[in-house]
């Protein structure tokens, strides 16, 4: 009996696995063994007719990421060579970005749910737990500052995100599957995958300087 | 004596952080957490103080800088030429010392200290398992290495470019700029006191010293989220402003 409580002790450290280190995502064109290859984009959400007449009026200029913004983690997350750094540390992990205007940090609370009341912030507030050695984070609260794609799709305060982030192909790679909801914009909710690569290396400073 | 003190103590850094360190003898202190600098109501009857506060410390500062340094400070505009005034790193000199929200991060081999203002004063990471670089590239943090010498932490810190200022006074320094810190906990574990050493043989005629306290938040305290640019209108304006006067100012080249 004391074997098989150890055991099952045993199983639930291994099943979540140590996902610290720097991660870069590959591009779209490149396949992994497995046949494992990103698949969708930002760009192929659907939006309600609202919402995609609201787009269609934005002024593209203004979009954040030319001002050295935020993004928000919709787009930031699906952006090809993103350079993310995982934190593990006790209750929480932290996602940096080498791209830190754009990007910035996020946190993920492990031991806590969503406030009752939550305060709407540019990445809103975000809460993990592990499924075996897969870590699902859920986001909700966020303000309606970031656009959903480069083409001026906008999200209301009731987007919720849900990323799925396992290890694969013996660590080496991340698989990061997000999904997005938002009744009030989207048509549907979209999900789109994109495979990390692990990297032996050091983030760097890159700050934004100019209109990219 | 401030010298002799100063070259042990980096002797001891690289010394402890070589390759002969190996990662079973690492043992990080969990001091996970969020903290802020430590105020006055923070500090009382504890017996500590903060060392030059808030801008005193630029007095502290200005009688230690060379004449060429204190030339080009005077020359300084302190809106225009400031980056973090249109949200670009500002380096890891001022932040610190007047607002000074971060998150620690104890890893089993590195630290990593995430600051509030993150546009600004960025992220620190303080390797315990590696010396310097020997050709690092100069960024705005430098690189840190640290090792554990009992209940301290020193920090070791170089490889600054030569963009940031020692504090809000303007005051410049080289890609020689070196920085020591020793940091230990104290106030049973309520407050973080760093120990803060400064050099720069290019900018400084001698190193100066001073300290910081900050306060260890609740356990279930959370670094609230800060975006430095958030109306865009306001830091297209600030940006393009700076940039014009810094293309009309002729500059002190040192």
């Amino acid at each position: 009996m004391k074997a098989l409580l150890l055991l099952f002790a045993a199983s639930l450290i291994m099943a979540q696995p140590d996902l610290h280190g720097v991660y870069q995502s590959i591009p779209d064109r490149t396949t992994l063994p497995g046949g494992l290859k990103n698949a969708g984009s930002p760009a192929a959400i659907s939006l309600l007719p609202e919402a995609a007449q609201q787009a269609r009026s934005i002024d593209l200029k203004k979009d954040p990421w030319k001002m050295c913004q935020p993004v928000g983690p919709f787009r930031m997350m699906a952006k090809e060579n993103t350079k993310i750094e995982l934190v593990q540390v006790r209750g929480m992990i932290v996602l940096l970005f080498e791209d830190l205007s754009h990007g910035m940090s996020r946190t993920i609370y492990l031991k806590r749910g969503h406030p009752a009341k939550l305060e709407l912030t540019w990445f809103g507030d975000s809460v993990g737990k592990w499924e075996g050695e897969t870590l699902v984070v859920d986001t909700a609260g966020f303000n309606d500052q970031t656009w959903l794609n480069e083409e001026g799709a906008q999200h209301s305060d009731a987007l919720h995100l849900v990323e799925r982030i396992r290890p694969v192909l013996g660590g080496q790679y991340l698989e990061h599957k997000m999904t997005a909801e938002d009744p009030k914009t989207l048509a549907r909710p979209y999900s789109y995958t994109r495979y990390y690569k692990k990297l032996d290396t050091e983030v760097l400073d890159d700050p934004c300087q100019d209109d990219q | 004596m401030r010298n002799t003190f100063f070259g042990a103590l980096a002797v001891l850094l690289v010394a402890g952080t070589g390759s002969g360190l190996g990662q079973a003898q690492i043992t990080n202190a969990d001091w996970t957490g969020y903290y802020t600098l430590a105020n006055r109501n923070d500090l009382a009857g504890t017996g500590f103080k903060q060392d030059a506060p808030g801008e005193e410390l630029n007095r502290l500062i200005i009688p230690h800088l060379q004449p060429w340094a204190k030339a080009r400070m005077e020359a300084t505009d302190g809106v225009a030429d400031d980056t973090g005034q249109v949200c670009l790193p500002d380096g890891i000199f001022r932040y610190p010392n007047m607002a000074g929200r971060f998150t620690w991060l104890p890893e089993r081999e590195r630290i990593v200290v995430v600051f509030a203002d993150i546009n600004t004063a960025g992220v620190r990471r303080i390797f315990l398992n590696r010396p310097h670089p020997k050709n690092p590239i100069p960024s705005w943090n430098g690189d840190s290495i640290g090792r554990w010498e009992g209940d301290t932490l020193l920090v070791d810190t170089n490889g600054f470019n030569d963009k940031s200022w020692l504090f809000g006074g303007m005051e410049p320094h080289t890609e020689e700029a070196h920085m020591l810190e020793r940091i230990r906990r104290v106030a049973n574990g309520k407050l973080m006191e760093i120990n803060i050493t400064v050099e720069d043989q290019h900018a400084l005629t001698s190193a100066y010293t001073y300290n910081r306290y900050y306060k260890k938040q609740p356990d279930n305290a959370e670094m609230p989220e800060e975006v430095c640019n958030e109306d865009p209108a306001i830091w297209k304006h600030w940006r393009d402003d700076a940039l014009k006067k810094q293309l009309d100012r002729s500059r002190i080249v040192k």
